[in-house]
């Protein structure tokens, strides 16, 4: 175990301001607190070398949980032990050993090139000249920024920029990383290849973290996902598990020759009826087999073409948040 | 500590060459913080020129106060001060997150990305003023000198002290640029002739915020006209540091605790 | 006609009350700046106080007229504070401004109503206890010669600061780092209109060149409207007839205005963002 976290809670104090002009006035003298639970008791672990994403809408304590985690908020009361550590009380020492990429905060300085922050961060964290050498050359040529890393940053596209906070972030040979929204903005392409990097840390032994809304950063990269709701841990398991979270089920289009039949059969959900002819369902294998089905729809309709597909993720991750 | 000035040489090589990307505006801009800080002296030039006085002072020794607070700025500004501007923005636009990040002492992290060039212009100004009006007066002895040297010494204590006050303001304060305000509404008590104060106003800029010696001690001091209670000065200068520290910490754990 | 007018007053109720909203929650930080007043009015009392402990006048003002001349400027000062240079800059900068273009007012006038709704929560935040603190503790005599002169008078000057420092935002559309201009200005404005001395106390050839120059309407008009009498570079004009001047500068300040914006906008919708 790498990261183990045990009964983690933390209470926030909120301050009220009122609407109408009265309580707006009466708030310029006294002013109503509120206390807010935003994480209540939160325990998972993690091994080294995991990919594990982080799921859970906004304000909901995700990111609550992920800031004690990186030692930049301290809990009301439970246990993290992080490679040995407490981040919030060990925190100098504690984040030698990490890094962050933030997908909507620069590290890198604006009007200079990725190079020259790149120096600073070597002096921040005392890196030794060969092994930074190293480090930057390899992550370099992998990600094929030769020419990029000498342009001032503001010149360059959001895919390069993504590309030299990475390396910003690994050139102290972090070993966990924090993740938070990577790919956001960015282009197919540039997305694949920053995947694919991640992909490779990872098989180098390096645990990452991966907070995202994106659900194609889940489905490639991470294997386990936890998710985080109203400040409970609502789930944590692989990733097939969260995909049949919802139970066996499948997308179904189907188009017939004959009119299609009413479909009031335990099993069969109907999505959306295109036409007498046309139709997506939602088909629960576990009721109704697919032979079953199939020949239902048979009996009395002819199949002209059907298409099946996984539930997405997308409707499970919905669920999840609506519990 | 050789390791703590590697950094900082390091940061102020950064904000350079950020600097340097916009060439022109840099030299201009220096030239217009010297205009800035002429201000106060071109005040006090003008009352001497419509024939008043402070009583006590001619006109270069007036000067010389504001000079040597001016130096004392020059050299606080661009090497320490800016953590308070660094704090106030990254605070307000959500990046003092990032500097928690890394294995260097919040306060460290804030002092060496803080440094900001234009602020030399205080230093070139400082040295200008300091100059002109020292080749007025009599040249002070070697003992004055390091008398002065030292002292102002103490003054830099002081602009540090402030400077961790304000940082910790912005800490908690979300988006008030208005705190420099406060800091140079008390300062300004330090840029004239402690005499002409009342008794517990003297009391007060010399033993409770001891802003006296950011430019009236040490000036009378090179004057060969010690101020009273410099002694009790040099102490409150460093009582405060040192409550100025404890400040900016609960500051901050404040900030940890409430997640910003 | 009276459609436009009805819209323009509900975009003026809106607008003034939004920002009266807005700025509740910055409470604190007006607070500061009522403390701040007093602390540099108090180094000013006991500067002149020395300064006078061995004459009667300076440039001809007395110790009371000179303390009444700053106690008045830092009284009004709260009434007309502007920051609408910085507010044009960042949008400008953020590229927010572009909202604005979207949207058919004018910028200039939400700009204004945002002022005067930022300016009303300080008249009882900072305005009311800063005069009564001034005219209690600190005894300046804060009774008008003239109350309805006086009135336009910071009325004008309220107008005059707002277009100054508005039109110093526009060079925002050119100028990419505006920092150092928007200090020179201040600079050379905080100066010439009788913040920092009296303007009566410069040397005479310069009283005659800030006779001309807009900055004087500003801080040193009204504060001699207040008094009662006015007088710079040797030159006495009765309070009807400064104030009619002040009012000719408001109408020049907002044609400049006018040939700025038009060139400004013409580049910004010609350049993009």
């Amino acid at each position: 175990m790498i990261i183990n976290v045990e009964n983690l809670k933390k209470t926030f104090k909120s301050y009220e301001r009122g609407n109408t002009l009265r309580e707006a006035v009466a708030s310029l003298f006294v002013r109503k607190t509120k206390l807010v639970e935003a994480v209540k008791g939160i325990s998972f672990s993690i091994d080294k070398g995991e990919l594990v994403g982080f799921l859970g809408p906004n304000g909901a304590g995700k990111s609550t949980t992920l800031k004690i985690l990186t030692g930049i908020l301290f809990p009301t009361s439970g246990n993290v032990d992080i490679m040995g550590y407490t981040p919030w009380k060990d925190r100098k020492k504690y984040v030698a050993r990490i890094g962050a990429v933030f997908g909507q905060k620069s590290q890198l300085l604006w009007d200079i090139p990725p190079l020259d922050a790149f120096n600073l961060n070597k002096a921040i964290y005392s890196i030794p000249d060969s092994e930074f050498n190293k480090k930057l050359n390899f992550m370099v040529e992998l990600l094929e920024v030769q020419n990029v890393v000498k342009k001032p940053t503001r010149l360059l596209s959001l895919g390069e920029r993504m590309k030299c906070e990475f390396i910003m972030a690994m050139l102290h040979s972090p070993e966990i990383v924090f993740l938070d929204e990577p790919t956001i903005g960015l282009d197919v392409i540039a997305k694949e290849k920053i995947r694919e990097f991640i992909l490779e840390m990872n098989k180098q032994g390096i645990t990452f973290i991966l907070t995202t809304h994106d659900l194609g950063d889940i489905e490639q990269l991470a294997k386990r996902v936890i998710v985080i709701n109203h400040g409970d841990l609502i789930f944590d398991n692989t990733i097939e598990a969260l995909r049949n979270h919802l139970g066996t089920k499948k997308l179904v289009s189907v188009s017939t020759q004959n009119p299609l039949p009413k479909f009031d059969v335990p099993g069969v959900l109907v999505k959306n009826k295109l036409s007498d002819y046309n139709a997506e369902l939602e088909l629960d294998v576990n009721t109704m087999g697919l032979n079953q089905f199939i020949d239902y729809i048979n009996k009395n309709s002819t199949i002209n073409d059907l298409t099946l597909q996984e539930l997405p993720i997308e409707e499970v991750i919905k669920n999840l948040y609506s519990i | 500590m050789i390791d703590a000035v590697k950094l900082h040489l390091q940061g102020i090589k950064s904000a350079l060459a950020v600097r340097m990307a916009y060439r022109a505006d840099f030299f201009i801009s220096i030239f217009i913080m010297l205009l800035v800080e002429a201000l106060v002296p071109l005040v006090t030039y003008l009352i001497y020129k419509s024939g008043a006085s402070l009583p006590g002072w001619n006109m270069y020794e007036a000067l010389l106060i504001q000079g040597v607070f001016l130096l004392s700025r020059g050299i606080s500004f661009p090497f320490f001060f800016g953590m308070v501007w660094n704090t106030i923005l990254r605070v307000q636009d959500g990046t003092f997150d990032l500097l928690l990040i890394k294995p260097r002492s919040v306060l460290q992290m804030l002092i060496v990305t803080g440094f900001d060039s234009e602020d030399l212009g205080k230093l070139l100004g400082g040295i200008i003023l300091f100059s002109v009006s020292l080749a007025n007066i009599p040249f002070p002895g070697l003992e004055l000198w390091l008398k002065f040297f030292a002292l102002f010494l103490v003054s830099l204590v002081v602009m540090f002290g402030f400077g961790l006050i304000l940082s910790g303001f912005g800490i908690v304060w979300i988006g008030n640029y208005r705190v420099y305000e406060i800091f140079f509404s008390i300062a300004n008590f330090g840029m004239y002739p402690a005499n002409i104060f009342s008794k517990g106003v003297i009391t007060f800029i010399t033993a409770v915020l001891p802003v006296a010696i950011l430019g009236f001690v040490p000036a009378s001091q090179l004057l060969g006209r010690p101020a009273e209670g410099t002694l009790i000065t040099v102490v409150s200068s460093f009582v405060f540091l040192f409550l100025s520290f404890l400040f900016w910490k609960a500051m901050f754990r404040r900030y940890n605790s409430a997640g910003g | 006609m009276k459609n436009i007018c009805k819209r323009q007053f509900d975009i003026f109720k809106a607008t003034i009350f939004a920002t009266y909203k807005q700025w509740t929650a910055y409470r604190s930080h007006m607070a500061v700046s009522v403390l701040v007043g007093p602390v540099f009015f108090l180094v000013q009392v006991f500067i002149w106080s020395a300064v006078y402990s061995n004459r009667e006048t300076v440039s001809g003002l007395t110790l009371t007229q000179m303390l009444t001349y700053y106690g008045i400027s830092s009284v009004i000062g709260y009434l007309i504070y502007d920051g609408s240079d910085m507010d044009l800059q960042n949008l400008i900068r953020t590229g927010g401004f572009i909202t604005f273009m979207l949207r058919p007012f004018s910028y200039i006038y939400y700009a204004l109503c945002q002022k005067i709704g930022h300016r009303l929560l300080a008249l009882w935040v900072e305005f009311i206890p800063i005069y009564f603190l001034f005219l209690f503790a600190f005894k300046i005599n804060l009774v008008p010669a003239n109350l309805f002169w006086t009135l336009l008078s910071v009325f004008l000057s309220f107008l005059l600061v707002f277009l100054t420092n508005f039109c110093i935002g526009i060079t925002g559309f050119w100028l990419t780092k505006t920092e150092g201009l928007r200090r020179a200005f201040q600079v050379l404005r905080d100066i010439t209109a009788g913040d920092l001395l009296p303007l009566v106390l410069f040397p005479v050839f310069i009283q005659k060149i800030l006779f001309f120059m807009p900055f004087q309407f500003i801080t040193y008009v009204p504060i001699r409207v207040f008094i009662g009498s006015y007088e710079l570079a040797g030159i006495s004009m009765s309070i009807p007839e400064i104030v009619g001047l002040q009012a000719i500068y408001v109408v020049i300040m907002f044609l400049v205005y006018k040939v700025l914006w038009h060139i400004a906008i013409k580049r910004f919708t010609g350049v993009g963002a």
